[in-house]
């Protein structure tokens, strides 16, 4: 192959993003590629950025975690039951990442020791979950004067970086604690050998196995980072709206595999990294965020997202086999 | 890649050409549920005869991205957004709009200090009409059951109308004033509730009226009445909101003689309304906007069926 085929297959996914940003800086000149806007979007994106590095841990290796969505909606109604009773902030937060730990080792469980299919397993905690978030809180939202202006100030506060057209312009909370999963995933997949063994049964289980990798150990601790990651997403987006439903997380599942996916793209050996795995979150933020400012219909917006994942992993695909 | 340019060029010269009129962002997670559907489409139609754009987005269910695309439209610089949602779960939204000075208009929203107002049905006016029908049909005199559901704020109103009225008529008797179990949808427990009064009231005429509060429960009282063979005992049935399956009833002509039809088609105009007259400078004065409802009987059945 031709190192400039090698280039674009590596980088088609990333030179795309580019050309969709230059597009909207072109149609939206005075909106888009402002620093409020861009600040904007990292908001808007941080729950499913979460989300999706936390995906991440588990499809290293091969695996998937679909209950990820119904586990953010579990979380979110979790800390908000104990705040309608009185609970502090810490412990409604404490709570719901707890739920979120015991439902990643559920999972972790299932799929190592038992040794069920990922995607049937967490397809069956996804529905557990969701019974349990509808059962908990008897199918209703909870809103208003039950939900701590501490919670829902949160997502709403950041960190000042200035004035801008004489509005103050933060850095908000949800982006920092985006960030900041995004360095521990990051530092984890590719700086410890607990993520280079995960690699390595991503590569090859059974050759991992045979040279003395505990595939089965590490394989539950990465489902359980999985459910920590959803119960903490599940947590930002019930600051985010300052409520929770027990469908609410529920759009996270889908978009986080598919954000995985965008970025596996940009691998030469096809494997998912969570820098990547940020690419392929920018793209459908700021694909959701310029087409909502260009006036686009919602549902062909919905339409163009699907076929730019679909044209970017056929892309990539077709590049591998030339 | 040449057409994505050819794209952009001429959505470019689109946005070039519009950028003069008015353009209002209509934001809603529930574009699916045929009352937002009356209501946006009503709104659309008067803003066309003002010669605005209108954007209308649905997120699909999700309130988080009501909040984003809020802001992507603040940031776009829309003159006014309209919403279709608890203002309470997007005031992030809702406070990126305040900081551009950009009014935000509800559409059947819910009321709040930071909407420049909110158009909707009147709860207490339903009420008072399928209450006031009850009194009448009855004469003033009889034992009425209830269902009711004070945890929901806007069904709430409708109960407190329905008591005071009620209360009015030393002869009248509340039997039972019951809260369904609404998980199921509303009409299986109540069809359950209203079995096990029937039981518990066994003699003909021992019923007079069912109000419901909304239709679900009318419906699930009609069932039970029905099955118990009771039909032709006279229990008048009324329920709020005219769904189709409520319409389908009182067409019929059994029990359920009455429900109240919401006018989501004014709902819509009427806030294309106040956003013009708020964007001509009027100031509005009103937290909240009724637009009239009508009482459906089998007289007027005939009107809603397009609905």
């Amino acid at each position: 192959m031709t190192r400039l085929g090698r280039l674009t297959r590596r980088f088609g996914t990333l030179l795309g993003f580019l050309i969709v940003i230059l597009f909207f800086w072109f149609n939206l000149p005075d909106t888009f590629m402002t620093a409020r806007n861009l600040l904007n979007i990292s908001q808007q994106v941080s729950m499913l950025a979460v989300v999706a590095f936390s995906m991440t841990i588990v499809m290293v290796m091969n695996d998937f975690d679909l209950s990820v969505g119904s586990m953010a909606s579990l979380a979110g109604i979790v800390a908000a039951l104990l705040f309608s009773q009185g609970s502090s902030v810490f412990l409604g937060v404490s709570a719901a990442l707890a739920v979120g730990l015991l439902g990643g080792l559920i999972n972790g469980v299932l799929v190592s020791l038992v040794g069920i299919l990922p995607f049937v397993a967490t397809l069956g905690t996804l529905t557990i979950f969701s019974g349990l978030a509808f059962f908990v809180s008897g199918g209703k939202t909870i809103f208003g004067r039950d939900i701590p202006a501490a919670f829902s100030g949160f997502a709403r506060a950041g960190l000042p970086l200035g004035t801008l057209n004489e509005r103050p312009l933060l850095l908000p909370n949800l982006t920092l604690v985006a960030l900041i999963v995004l360095f521990l995933v990051w530092l984890t997949l590719e700086h410890t050998t607990f993520g280079r063994r995960l690699y390595a049964i991503g590569g090859n289980r059974e050759a991992s196995r045979l040279a003395g990798v505990r595939v089965r150990l590490l394989r539950l601790l990465a489902f359980v980072l999985t459910g920590l990651g959803a119960a903490l997403a599940g947590l930002m987006y019930a600051s985010r709206v300052a409520s929770a439903n027990p469908t609410q997380g529920a759009g996270l599942m889908l978009d986080a595999i598919a954000a995985v996916f965008l970025g596996m793209t940009m691998s030469e050996e096809g494997e998912p990294h969570v820098l990547a795995t940020l690419v392929g979150v920018l793209i459908l933020g700021v694909l959701d965020n310029g087409l909502t400012q260009m006036q686009v219909d919602s549902y062909v917006r919905e339409m163009l997202m699907g076929g730019i994942i679909v044209a970017a992993v056929a892309s990539s695909s077709l590049g591998k086999q030339s | 890649m040449k057409r994505l340019f050819r794209l952009s060029f001429s959505l470019a010269l689109f946005i070039l050409c519009t950028a003069f009129a008015q353009t209002v962002a209509v934001v809603t997670p529930y574009l699916a549920q045929p009352g937002t559907q009356f209501m946006v489409e009503a709104f659309e139609a008067a803003a066309k005869a003002k010669g605005w754009t209108v954007n209308v987005i649905d997120t699909a269910g999700d309130v988080a991205a009501v909040i984003s695309r809020i802001e992507d439209v603040v940031t776009q610089g829309v003159d006014a957004i309209v919403i279709n949602v608890d203002p309470a779960q997007v005031a992030a939204g809702l406070a990126s709009a305040a900081d551009a000075n950009i009014p935000v208009f509800g559409m059947d929203a819910g009321t709040d200090a930071m909407l420049v107002t909110n158009v909707t049905s009147n709860g207490y006016a339903m009420a008072t009409e399928t209450s006031s029908y009850v009194v009448d049909r009855i004469g003033g005199a009889g034992r009425v059951v209830m269902f009711v559901f004070d945890a929901y704020p806007p069904v709430q109103k409708r109960g407190v109308v329905a008591d005071a009225i009620f209360g009015n008529y030393p002869d009248i008797e509340i039997v039972d004033r019951i809260t369904p179990d609404v998980s199921d949808g509303g009409i299986a427990d109540s069809r359950a509730k209203m079995e096990a009064v029937l039981a518990a009231n066994p003699d003909a005429g021992s019923i007079s009226a069912v109000w419901a509060a909304w239709d679900q429960p009318a419906l699930g009282a009609l069932q039970a009445i029905e099955d118990a063979g009771r039909g032709a005992e006279g229990i008048v049935i009324v329920g709020i909101d005219a769904n189709p399956q409520a319409l389908d009833a009182i067409r019929a002509g059994g029990n359920f003689e009455a429900s109240v039809s919401q006018d989501f088609n004014g709902i819509g105009s009427t806030t294309a309304d106040l956003v013009e007259r708020y964007l001509g400078g009027e100031t509005i004065t009103q937290a909240t906007v009724y637009v009239p409802t009508t009482l459906v009987t089998g007289a007027n059945v005939g009107d809603f069926v397009s609905q």
